[in-house]
């Protein structure tokens, strides 16, 4: 992919974060005042609609963070032939991260 | 203010293992600039001190120096302006040093060349033999005139904080260049430059400090540029950029007649 496509991907991955992340942190913390019960934790993790959004927001959030640090790292000067292979590592480590970290609310579904 | 103390940068790769600051007294005159005092230095007191000039007027960019931390061209800095007797020439940061205060512009000019700095038309025939002139609307030159000031001084690289980190970033002088260039009707070759910006090292680094911007001393505003350029690649990857005819070629002037009639010779 060109860096204007990732960079747009990074830019609705923000946006999309803002939104899944804020969202995410009223249901779960801000909105009943009580500490997190195993029956409210259980019952989203029943409902298909709240894996969508946990899935949704899983890759938002890893497709930002790796974008981000990956625009750190070429900043050291990493020459052209460098950026493929650094490109694979991060598509490699975002699906490790992505496989690990989707199989709990899918495995809890 | 009587004198002024110039520390000036000295540095001969090769001899000397790094560079280092030298002190000269310079006597002030009224309205004298930082390229007076240098080359004052250069008549009276040790005429091995090497600098690069050449208008000193501001045109050509060749005295780009950091001058008391900042980059600036010394024959448009007006020692005065400094409020301070103490002047600090260093050679341009982002830069590889030649000689004491010249730096070697070279990945300037590479960078710069690599985004295709001129007009590219589709029309090969009359780009080599040209009929007439393009014809130019007074709105679509001032959507990039004021790029076209820039002089290649290299003051916006050497201000520039991500040049500073990454030798590889195109940099605001070119990707600058590449914007004045995508935006001019006469010209087709805005995905080529396009190509080129799109690379790991290129637009996408920008952080927008707007250092470029703050050094130019002709009033070139590359941080603008790289935002408008920026605005263009989404535009053209989103296949939302605006189509726009090339610019037409003037039409031959039609055989006319003077407005006043041209009187007889009288004398034959």
């Amino acid at each position: 992919m060109k860096e204007t496509q990732l960079k747009i991907l990074q830019y609705v991955s923000g946006i999309g974060l803002f939104f899944f992340v804020g969202a995410h942190l009223l249901v779960s913390h801000l909105s009943s005042g009580e500490p997190t019960t195993w029956e409210s934790v259980s019952g989203r993790a029943a409902s298909s609609g709240w894996l969508a959004f946990y899935i949704l927001l899983l890759i938002f959030g890893i497709y930002h963070g790796l974008h981000g640090l990956r625009t750190i790292i070429l900043e050291f000067s990493i020459p052209n032939t460098a950026v493929k292979v650094l490109n694979w590592a991060f598509v490699i480590v975002g699906m490790a991260i992505f496989g690990y970290a989707a199989y709990i609310p899918i495995n809890a579904f | 203010m009587q004198e002024l103390n110039f520390k000036v940068q000295r540095y001969l790769p090769g001899k000397e293992k790094k560079p280092y600051m030298q002190e000269f007294t310079v006597p002030f005159r009224q309205g004298m600039t930082v390229l007076d005092g240098l080359i004052y230095i250069k008549e009276n007191i040790d005429n091995t001190l090497s600098f690069r000039s050449s208008c000193r007027m501001g045109i050509c960019g060749s005295c780009g120096m950091l001058i008391n931390n900042f980059p600036m061209l010394a024959c448009h800095t007006p020692v005065e302006e400094l409020e301070t007797d103490r002047v600090e020439v260093r050679s341009l940061p982002n830069f590889p040093i030649i000689r004491d205060l010249v730096a070697s512009l070279d990945p300037l000019f590479d960078k710069h060349r690599s985004v295709k700095p001129y007009v590219i038309s589709l029309d090969m025939k009359e780009a080599e033999e040209p009929a007439a002139e393009f014809l130019q609307a007074r709105d679509e030159l001032e959507s990039y005139v004021q790029f076209a000031y820039c002089v290649k001084c290299g003051l916006c690289m050497a201000a520039c904080p991500t040049v500073a980190t990454d030798a590889l970033f195109l940099g605001p002088q070119p990707l600058g260049q590449a914007y004045r260039y995508c935006t001019d009707r006469r010209d087709t070759g805005a995905k080529e430059r396009f190509r080129e910006a799109d690379s790991p090292h290129g637009v996408w680094l920008c952080h927008l400090a707007g250092a470029c911007s703050e050094a130019c001393p002709k009033g070139v505003d590359p941080a603008l540029a790289i935002q408008l350029l920026k605005r263009a690649m989404v535009f053209n990857s989103l296949r939302l950029r605006k189509k726009r005819a090339p610019a037409s070629v003037a039409q031959p002037i039609a055989e006319s007649k003077p407005k006043i009639d041209v009187p007889e010779f009288t004398v034959k």
